[in-house]
């Protein structure tokens, strides 16, 4: 297979890497950048939404990106969401809102909270669940993680 | 994966070099095409990967006529206030697919070049007659959606061809149109069913003009005509939506496969047409 070379900008750095062009985003995220926040939980159907990341600015899956479609493009995964230190005010309304058990889906769901924030300041809760209809959590639930949002939008916080 | 070469063109006219190659075919967003590769069940030795063009990527008000680019993603038309306006049924259709995260990487054109029979843009876009702009490396034509859909998974497009723009002409006076499908759940569900409407009214109430197109119970969406004909120049009425359903099972030739079984959709199609067809017409009525 031709290797090329993939210039982007992960998590505001600019980053190189020399890559099969039909790897997924998400496999070269978790194999070759260590960055193991997006999950595969459906096996790269696009069916769960663990893997969500921001292509920009927009939530997608990673798993149903190439690396190669990202060339010149800006990602953000749940690793570039943090702060210096601690959480970000989103991460830390799913904790104390309860919408984390396992934890395998937070970062898709996170990260899809944080792309719907970006674009509605206060969403309906309509409006949240069609955003999160895309991340399949099977020990929480989805009630908790709209409270997350509403906690989120309540407290002030841009999201 | 296979072993395969990649490009991404930029532009329009880089496009169709690439595509001119042997063995070359297009990527758009990707939602459907990668899961195929990954089974082994989309082939080519070139990939050409049109996501980056961004000239291919607008919804264009022509007073006429509406164009949308190939590359315009489900989450555009589903927000755009245009295609809201325009062709409602367009804009539920886009907002029915799957997640946000795949309406942000499907596009228009591929939805249409995929050929699905249960694709959900394509029975709003045949009730407004839609055609497509197609190019090639040696030039361009026009056709009409109907004419380029050919089966399941097969298309007029020619090697080399492809799909640049999607274009239907906006329906005037007392109109209506509606989209609506059916799944084995809300969200991110495959149709079993989808199907369309698009109609217009005259002063005494009865059909004007009348278009219906149901997708996923025959080799590809298609136009309801003998239903069609039948419906022009009656005033609707609850018998008349009834007599939908009857009509409707004459002109379809459904499956059964994972989604759904054959008399199930047989049944179900003409349910859906006939509440389609409803609701086109309480929007007509609406704008006495």
């Amino acid at each position: 297979m031709k290797i090329i070379e993939i210039n982007f900008m992960l998590n505001g750095q600019n980053i190189g890497l020399n890559a099969d062009p039909t790897r997924t985003l998400l496999d070269v995220l978790r194999t070759d950048l260590g960055l193991t926040g997006a999950k595969d939980a459906c096996g790269g159907e696009g069916e769960c939404g663990a893997c969500t990341v921001l292509l920009e600015g927009k939530a997608v899956n990673s798993c149903l990106v190439f690396i190669g479609q990202v060339q010149d493009g800006s990602v953000i995964t749940i690793e570039g969401l943090n702060p210096a230190e601690g959480y970000h005010p989103i991460q830390e309304a799913f904790v104390e809102a309860g919408a984390v058990q396992c934890g395998y889906c937070t970062p898709g769901a996170v990260i899809a909270v944080k792309a719907l924030l970006d674009s509605f300041a206060r969403p309906s809760e309509q409006e949240i669940r069609n955003a999160l209809a895309g991340n399949l959590c099977r020990c929480t639930g989805y009630n908790k993680m709209v409270d997350a949002v509403q906690l989120v939008m309540d407290g002030g916080s841009d999201g | 994966m296979q072993d395969i070469g990649f490009y991404r063109p930029q532009t329009v006219s880089e496009l169709k070099e690439y595509l001119n190659r042997p063995g070359a075919r297009m990527l758009a967003g990707g939602t459907d095409i990668i899961p195929k590769m990954r089974q082994g069940k989309f082939l080519a030795s070139l990939l050409v990967d049109s996501s980056g063009i961004k000239s291919l990527q607008f919804i264009d008000d022509q007073g006429e006529e509406i164009i949308l680019g190939a590359l315009t993603t489900h989450q555009e038309i589903a927000g755009s206030a245009l295609i809201r306006n325009v062709n409602p049924a367009l804009a539920a259709a886009a907002e029915s697919i799957g997640c946000v995260q795949t309406r942000n990487r499907g596009t228009l054109g591929g939805n249409i070049a995929n050929a699905s029979p249960a694709a959900d843009t394509i029975p709003p876009l045949l009730v407004f007659e839609a055609s497509l702009n197609l190019q090639c490396q040696t030039g361009a034509r026009r056709i009409s959606l109907e004419d380029f859909l050919l089966g399941p998974g097969d298309t007029a497009l020619q090697a080399g061809e492809f799909i640049h723009s999607v274009t239907f002409s906006p329906l005037n006076g007392r109109w209506g149109c509606s989209f609506q499908k059916l799944g084995k759940r809300k969200g991110m569900a495959v149709s079993v069913v989808n199907g369309a409407a698009a109609l217009e009214l005259d002063r005494s109430g009865k059909i004007a003009d009348i278009r219906l197109a149901v997708g996923a119970v025959a080799p590809k969406v298609i136009r309801c005509r003998k239903v069609e004909d039948h419906l022009l120049g009656k005033a609707p009425s609850p018998i008349i939506y009834k007599q939908v359903v009857e009509l409707t099972q004459d002109e379809i030739s459904p499956i059964t496969d994972i989604r759904s079984n054959k008399s199930y959709r047989q049944h179900a199609a003409g349910i859906l047409l006939s509440r389609v067809f409803e609701e086109a017409v309480d929007l007509a009525r609406g704008k006495d």
